[in-house]
């Protein structure tokens, strides 16, 4: 799920003596902007386990709203897995924490919302009140920021300050800059000198380094901070995702496309077929019943277009993939998108009506068999995407947990199995399996059972030993 | 006990097999001292140690790996069998050497990858010129064989050649099949093996497994690394109907109707069946005649052809597989099928039996190497056909690796010309050796469809 890039950088200099003659100013800002960083942890419940996660997030707004960082949360886990929110104001002692709300994710930004309780409300500042109040220009090369840095919840995250320079400004597709060194922890927002908000620091982002050592000679290794991050998505583009609070907690609406694994069109191959100054994502697979099969768009088809602007040439190549998912992103379900696409040694058009999402993996209804030892999940549209079979008229269920050693983790269940059938009768909807395995789980007297699932392709008869 | 060990040896080490040793020098055996009858001094006249050079096609270029193995002469015309892990159709140079110490050439005669078996014969313009002599082995009969008998191995383990090792038949019927087994060829599925603790170490692959009177019982093929004393031998009786098939075709073909099976073992009560009666199909090739015919994972076989079969236990299965794999290509097939309480007749035509791994070749001016994607390539990896090549090589700082191309990859189309055999990507390096230009390649790596050129 994290993002990847790697940057290469000289000899990362501090350059604190730069900020010595403004200093005087320093802790001032950041005492005030200490009041719109917090720190929010959460607990995921699965069958067997509670795991706690702790992120550094920002306050959103006047209204208690809190923003976690996308890589917080896992996007397959259901929203009723997530547990007793705790929301922690930055030096102050653990045992005063708040409790929030989880809101849902916005599908757009990938960032996750929770809403604190309101006694603690009268304490946080939006960052938003930090804001530009013309429109910001660019940082340039060369210009110092800081943010906010958070320690850990034995030192009760007391907040710290970091400070660099801007490296280099990039589109991944986000206006992005990196800095010489960290500037903030991730989910945390960055500032310029004069303490105007600058943008939300982003993990991530790792660097290679060689190792050498008794087994290694020259071992190439990328190394990640995963508690301070030197690259912040700017302020401008991201201070209106502030406000993409979702409806509800599933995030919808979601627009879907149904162009499935787009790949960048390289610079090389665009040349090649005559198109040397446009970028492209190649539609690897157009998905059954969706608004782009509708719509006529191909497999092997080369989107150049959105309604009617080239995609843009961003490095590395793959960012357009980014860049083309995040326009759809901005779409509603039932907004009509041309496409113009390279078909052969064709352009056609291609008109699209965008279409809502179909069920997604963690919206999808599941029952643990506590006895048996597996989790029943219905079956859902990704599911036939992935097993390359006709999603219309489906069958069966998917064993989304199976636990060690338990009758059907024994008999060879495995999760992400596809169960076809329960005792020689085919499942044909998640309600008649759960029906099924619930009865067999409470028929105290019962031996065995039998299954037929699918893994890969190929079925297996499995039979489950109760007793 | 040795606890330490006790945790290692279930399964990590089931698919491990002894495989060539790469390198290991030639060290003149002494002769072998034993209380042994004239038989078996005849058959260690008629076991050689071979030497294979052989391409491979792993790194992006056509190379050459050497390795060591065993073998003995089953004809007076000279007739070697050896394993087909030892010698197959990538083998460019086999040189054989006698009992006598002198060395000779062989060629391949053909192989047979499922039984892992390969047959080989002798220059014999260049025996006859040189004078030299050899005996040839005598088969017995592996189904009389009894666990606890004991039995000799004879071969070249680590390279030291005529080296004989004794033992007894640990297990006279032992089952396991391999779908990678043999340099990446499927192994097993349709015979059982013969265990024995003879030590059996790597280079004593396809030398003779014998009895006290110097008997091929079995040829011995694999062990378990790490374990002590497992080794597994092909029984002659399948080896002398191997010979018989290779020597006659070069190949052994056989039929495929597309069913995996699975042992019954206590299901029977489940599916109410007659104690010891019906096969059951655990899975359905896709495209397979079963599945055309309508069979699916499940279903119990209850006969063949009107001959009742009993799969219930693993060792079981792969003569029963072995009846439809010895029919004739073509041949209808009338299986009978239990499913729930219905009992159903269908009738299938068999189809030729194929190996899940493709021809592999070497583009190397693309500094690339591919496989050929196979019919059951394709099926177990869910494409839609067998079109295209898998990149299993790429050397670096050449076209394809330049271009992004990795191992893993399916070639689809050659600019924009669609892969449906190895011929086509043939025909489209020779026109880039013979004029240089970019040329645009199709690749699908996890169903991701991207484009590279390779450029001269």
């Amino acid at each position: 799920m994290i993002k990847s890039i790697r940057l290469f950088f000289g000899a990362a200099t501090l350059v604190l003596s730069a900020v010595a003659s403004k200093a005087d100013e320093l802790p001032a800002l950041f005492a005030e902007r200490v009041k719109c960083v917090v720190a929010v942890e959460f607990f995921t419940e699965t069958e067997l386990d509670r795991r706690p996660t702790i992120v550094g997030a920002v306050v959103a707004d006047s209204a208690g709203t809190i923003a976690l960082p996308a890589t917080a949360i896992n996007t397959f886990v259901q929203p009723s897995k997530l547990k007793d929110f705790r929301i922690y104001l930055p030096g102050r002692p653990v045992s005063e924490y708040s409790t929030g709300e989880y809101l849902g994710q916005d599908p757009l930004s990938g960032w996750h919302f929770v809403r604190v309780e309101e006694k603690l409300r009268a304490s946080l500042v939006p960052v938003t009140m930090f804001s530009a109040k013309a429109t910001a220009s660019e940082p340039a090369i060369g210009e110092e920021f800081w943010g906010v840095g958070l320690r850990g919840k034995d030192e009760d995250f007391t907040p710290y300050f970091m400070s660099s320079r801007v490296s280099l400004v990039q589109s991944l597709p986000e206006r992005t800059a990196i800095a010489l060194a960290e500037v903030a922890s991730p989910g945390l927002p960055v500032f310029d000198r004069a303490g105007t908000f600058a943008g939300v620091a982003i993990g991530g982002f790792g660097q290679t380094f060689v190792q050498y050592s008794r087994n290694d000679r020259g071992l190439p290794i990328m190394l990640l901070n995963v508690e301070e991050s030197s690259v912040f998505q700017l302020a401008a583009e991201i201070t209106p995702w502030l406000s993409r609070v979702p409806a509800s907690v599933t995030g919808r609406p979601i627009s879907w496309l149904g162009a499935y694994g787009l790949q960048p069109m390289d610079p090389e191959v665009a040349s090649f077929l005559k198109l040397s100054d446009k970028s492209g994502c190649v539609v690897s697979e157009v998905l059954e019943g969706s608004p782009a099969e509708a719509a006529g768009l191909k497999n092997r088809d080369i989107i150049l277009a959105l309604d009617g602007r080239p995609l843009p040439r961003l490095k590395p190549d793959r960012i357009v993939v980014n860049y083309f998912e995040r326009e759809l992103g901005k779409r509603k379900p039932g907004d009509v998108v041309v496409l113009t696409v390279l078909r052969g040694s064709e352009t056609v058009e291609v008109k699209a009506t965008l279409a809502e999402q179909p069920e997604l993996m963690r919206e999808a209804d599941r029952t643990y068999f506590e006895k048996l030892g597996f989790t029943a999940r219905e079956f859902v549209y990704g599911d036939g995407v992935v097993r390359r079979v006709k999603v219309a008229g489906h069958k069966g269920v998917v064993a989304s947990f199976v636990k060690n050693n338990s009758p059907v983790g024994t008999a060879g269940l495995r999760p992400d199995d596809w169960i076809l059938e329960v005792d020689g009768t085919e499942i044909k909807t998640y309600a008649e399996a759960v029906e099924k395995l619930a009865v067999i789980e409470a028929d105290a007297a019962r031996t065995e059972f039998v299954l037929l699932t699918s893994r890969g392709g190929e079925t297996a008869v499995l039979r489950v030993k109760l007793k | 006990m040795k606890p330490a060990t006790v945790k290692e040896t279930p399964l990590s080490s089931i698919t491990r097999k002894i495989t060539l040793l790469t390198a290991a020098f030639f060290v003149a055996a002494t002769a072998v001292k034993a209380d042994v009858s004239r038989g078996f001094t005849h058959l260690l006249d008629a076991v050689v140690r071979i030497d294979v050079r052989e391409e491979s096609f792993d790194a992006g270029a056509r190379r050459f790996t050497s390795g060591i193995g065993s073998g003995v002469i089953v004809s007076a015309d000279g007739l070697i069998l050896t394993n087909a892990h030892v010698a197959s159709p990538r083998s460019v140079e086999l040189s054989v050497t006698l009992a006598s110490l002198e060395r000779v050439n062989a060629t391949l005669v053909g192989w047979d990858h499922w039984t892992d078996l390969a047959l080989l014969r002798i220059d014999l313009a260049e025996v006859k010129r040189r004078g030299l002599t050899f005996t040839h082995a005598k088969f017995a009969d592996s189904d009389d064989l009894f666990p606890g008998q004991t039995v000799y191995a004879v071969g070249t383990p680590h390279g030291l050649t005529r080296t004989v090792t004794r033992g007894i038949i640990s297990n006279n019927r032992r089952y396991f099949a391999d779908n990678r087994g043999v340099k990446g060829y499927e192994t097993g599925l349709f015979n059982t093996w013969l265990q024995t603790d003879a030590a059996i170490n790597p280079g004593n692959s396809g030398g003779p497994l014998v009895d006290e009177k110097g008997r091929v019982i079995g040829i011995n093929s694999r062990g378990y690394l790490g374990a002590d004393n497992l080794a597994f031998a092909i029984p002659a009786n399948i080896a002398k109907r191997v010979v018989a098939g290779l020597e006659a075709d070069g190949n052994i073909t056989r039929s495929y109707i597309g069913i995996v099976p699975g042992a019954l073992l206590d299901l029977e009560g489940f599916y109410s069946l007659k104690q010891n009666t019906g096969l059951l199909i655990n899975s359905v090739d896709p495209g397979s005649p079963a599945a055309k015919a309508g069979l699916r994972g499940g279903d119990i076989v209850l006969s063949i052809n009107g001959a009742p079969v009993d799969g219930r236990f693993p060792e079981q299965l792969p003569p029963i597989l072995n009846i439809i794999a010895s029919l004739p290509v073509g041949t209808a097939v009338k299986i009978e099928v239990k499913r729930g309480d219905q009992t159903l007749s269908p009738e299938l035509v068999t189809e030729k039996l194929e190996s899940r791994q493709g021809e592999e070749w070497a583009f190397e001016k693309w500094g690339l190497t591919v496989r050929k994607v196979s019919r059951a390539y394709a099926r177990e990896n869910q494409l839609d056909d067998d079109t295209g090549l898998l990149v299993i090589g790429v050397q670096p700082g050449f076209p394809a690796a330049v271009a992004g191309l990795n191992r893993g990859d399916i070639i689809t189309k050659i600019n924009r010309e669609k892969i449906t055999s190895l011929d086509v990507a043939k025909a489209q390096h020779a026109a880039f050796v013979a004029k240089p230009a970019p040329t645009l390649v199709e690749a699908e790596t996890d169903r991701r469809v991207s484009l590279y050129i390779l450029k001269p």
